[in-house]
């Protein structure tokens, strides 16, 4: 699992993370639990080192109005553990308890900053379909949170002011069959609108499918996937610009915009991507995977040529966000997908974030 | 004329924080003291702006007068808003020994011909800088008040640095200045900022400056933290070098406060280990911006820390040297360690 190619890898971050998952978790789980189905799991959990290149998905069987919203939004990433007894059928009951729950918060003083909040709101669960194409995944269910004011004409339409999306893309199998009959696994949450309201739904969930959320940070590794996957899209979906945010920890803080022109990146990333004559007879396969030493490449040819000029180690400061015209990322945990057309692949790195960041 | 008139203190009351309304209008000095009295400035500023148009109303107050509370406002407080240095070049003969009345005259006078609706107004202030308030209007309109240009100029000097100034209206206004100023011709320095004072003394030079010297005694009298006398700290030599060489390129003490620095590079991408891009015809176009609330005091650490490696590209380092924000880079450009003081061009 250690990549020790370039020192580029060594994040701090990242490696603290995996140590503590792979050992101390397995072994405090071991104990608590005594369920020996989880543990072939765990040990199989890694980040991919190759990935397949994003290819473009025409979603054509989402409802257009949801598809809409996913890619007009920028998207407030957490990671859920499994959830017992969620039903996709009972969609319609959730969404009248969890309008109580928060009416009910309401009256105990819940401090929504929504402009003219003096009104009810009322929730609807939807089924998104069309989105995962593996058997093993959930279908995603996207929650939607309307607020009809007091003093509004009958007519007009409720606004929506707090949306999520319950979301499992190509999840990885082995550890979806390992859980128990009862659970539905949902990993990843994207959500939009007041904090209030967002911690209201979590409660919600928590008290409803004992589950736990917790913040899900877009790691320094996984940004560099985005950019490569991204960049890797120039021939399809023209990227335009790939900027590149970083800071560095001087005083006071330095921050570094890097912005690349799209044809020049991506010649670049063609330069640096391994010959696909040499692995073998072309199979499909192999051409379309990206390996995590191509990204390493890439990222380190940009730097050197930042270096060159201005004699500044990047790899010194935090990459804090990723933009091109495709989508933008954060490493808050923040994401938007601006193109339909790669949200499925960008959805499958973030499962695949939010399920090796859970803590079961 | 009163709407306006009032409409216009009005939005310039709404500008001047609560705080400083009362030294404004002392500094100002067309009240008199009774009607400063009469005014509590402790309540809400809403109240305060009510009596300030009554009073407007009473006294009739020109527009000359508000414009002048304005312009005294921004002289005092410059640090807002975006200011872009200019420079004038190819001086004629008399260029230096043009004096403030004639200046005065002479840019009016060129304004007034170039535009038919305008509203002027001159002062010098105490450091040899005139400052110059113009309101724009043209053949159908009257000067428009609400959005004024402001322009700084150093008498003797080629400097001239501007604030809300358009683009419909930037030729009439560098003709007007070279005409007076007398030089030939005004281009733009590619260095703005928000701190008037900030890019002033940056430009002008009126920082600490470091030179290097032979010896670097003086530094080490600076860095005296000598704990005991036989605790020797194996990098400090190192790290006063690199301190030496970071403030020699951007200056010791405090720095003015600039920020943010845009490079547009266009030059080729060189890399040993990658064949295909070395070779490549095209330049690698990319644009790099440093941002920081001191970029010079950001990037001076960055050196004295390690973080840039020493001695520091002419790249970071013309920031301070050349007094520029905003540079464009090609594979031809001088990126050579020697530069003179003063680069006349570019």
């Amino acid at each position: 699992m250690e990549r020790h190619h370039n020192s580029v890898t060594k994040t701090p971050l990242d490696r603290v993370q995996r140590r503590s998952k792979s050992k101390s978790y397995r072994q405090s789980l071991r104990s608590c639990l005594g369920a020996t189905c989880l543990t072939p799991a765990l040990t199989t959990r890694r980040l991919n080192i190759s990935r397949r290149a994003p290819k473009s998905h025409n979603i054509t069987k989402v409802n257009p109005e949801q598809l809409a919203l996913m890619v007009k939004t920028e998207w407030q990433l957490s990671y859920v553990t499994p959830l017992y007894q969620f039903r996709h059928t009972q969609l319609k009951s959730y969404s009248r308890q969890l309008s109580a729950f928060i009416a009910a918060e309401k009256q105990q003083g819940l401090a929504v900053e929504v402009e003219g909040s003096h009104g009810s709101f009322r929730v609807s669960f939807s089924v998104v379909q069309g989105m995962s194409e593996a058997a093993d995944d959930a279908e995603t269910v996207l929650i939607q949170i309307h607020l009809k004011r007091l003093f509004s004409r009958q007519d007009e339409p409720a606004k929506v002011v707090w949306s999520g999306l319950l979301t499992c893309i190509n999840g990885s199998p082995d550890y979806l069959r390992s859980l128990p009959k009862d659970f539905t696994c949902l990993p990843l949450l994207c959500s939009s609108g007041a904090e209030g309201l967002t911690s209201a739904v979590k409660s919600w969930f928590q008290q409803t499918f004992d589950c736990y959320f917790g913040q899900l940070e877009i790691s320094h590794t996984s940004l560099q996937w985005m950019i490569a996957l991204w960049t890797n899209c120039q021939t399809e979906s023209a990227i335009q610009f790939l900027k590149m945010i970083w800071t560095l920890p001087v005083v006071p803080p330095l921050k570094v915009t890097y912005t690349v022109n799209g044809q020049d990146a991506w010649e670049l990333w063609s330069s640096v991507r391994k010959d696909p004559q040499k692995e073998g007879n072309g199979e499909d396969e192999d051409e379309n995977s990206i390996d995590i030493e191509e990204v390493m490449r890439f990222m380190q040819g940009l730097k050197s040529h930042f270096y060159r000029h201005f004699r500044l180690d990047l790899s010194a400061g935090k990459l804090d966000q990723v933009s091109t015209a495709l989508g933008s990322a954060k490493c808050s945990g923040m994401i938007k997908i601006s193109n339909s057309k790669y949200m499925i692949s960008t959805l499958t790195l973030l499962t695949e974030c939010a399920l090796l960041k859970m803590p079961i | 004329m009163g709407d306006s008139t009032k409409s216009l203190l009005q939005r310039i009351i709404r500008r001047i924080p609560s705080r400083a309304i009362e030294s404004t209008l002392r500094k100002w000095g067309r009240l008199t003291a009774e009607q400063l009295q009469s005014i509590d400035f402790t309540q809400p500023k809403w109240t305060v702006t009510q009596e300030l148009l009554d009073m407007c109303e009473e006294g009739n107050w020109t527009l000359k007068f508000i414009t002048e509370l304005e312009m005294s406002y921004i002289i005092d407080n410059p640090n807002q808003g975006m200011w872009y240095a200019y420079q004038l070049m190819n001086p004629e003969d008399d260029a230096n020994s043009v004096e403030l009345t004639q200046f005065k005259e002479q840019f009016k006078s060129h304004l007034k011909q170039l535009v038919r609706h305008i509203s002027l107004k001159m002062k010098k202030h105490t450091d040899e800088a005139v400052w110059i308030r113009i309101a724009w209007g043209d053949r159908f309109f009257q000067p428009n008040h609400m959005k004024p240009t402001y322009a700084v100029h150093y008498l003797q000097t080629p400097y001239v640095f501007v604030t809300s100034l358009t683009s419909k209206h930037k030729p009439l206004f560098s003709q007007a200045m070279t005409l007076s100023t007398r030089y030939q011709a005004i281009k733009d320095a590619n260095l703005s900022g928000r701190n008037l004072t900030a890019i002033r003394d940056l430009l002008m030079r009126q920082f600490q400056q470091a030179f290097p010297t032979k010896h670097p005694s003086p530094l080490a009298e600076r860095n005296q933290t000598v704990s005991h006398p036989r605790i020797e700290k194996e990098q400090d030599g190192n790290a006063a070098n690199r301190l030496e060489l970071a403030c020699e390129a951007f200056g010791g003490g405090t720095l003015p406060q600039l920020q943010s620095a845009v490079y547009k590079l266009e030059t080729k991408f060189r890399d040993q280990t990658n064949k295909a891009m070395t070779e490549r015809e095209e330049s690698f176009k990319c644009i790099v911006k440093f941002a920081s609330t001191n970029l010079l005091e950001s990037l001076r650490h960055c050196a004295s820390s390690g973080f840039a490696s020493t001695p520091v590209t002419p790249l970071l380092s013309s920031i301070s040297l050349k007094g520029k924000n905003y540079f464009v880079i090609t594979d031809n450009s001088p990126g050579a360690a020697s530069q003179p003081r003063r680069a006349q061009d570019k």
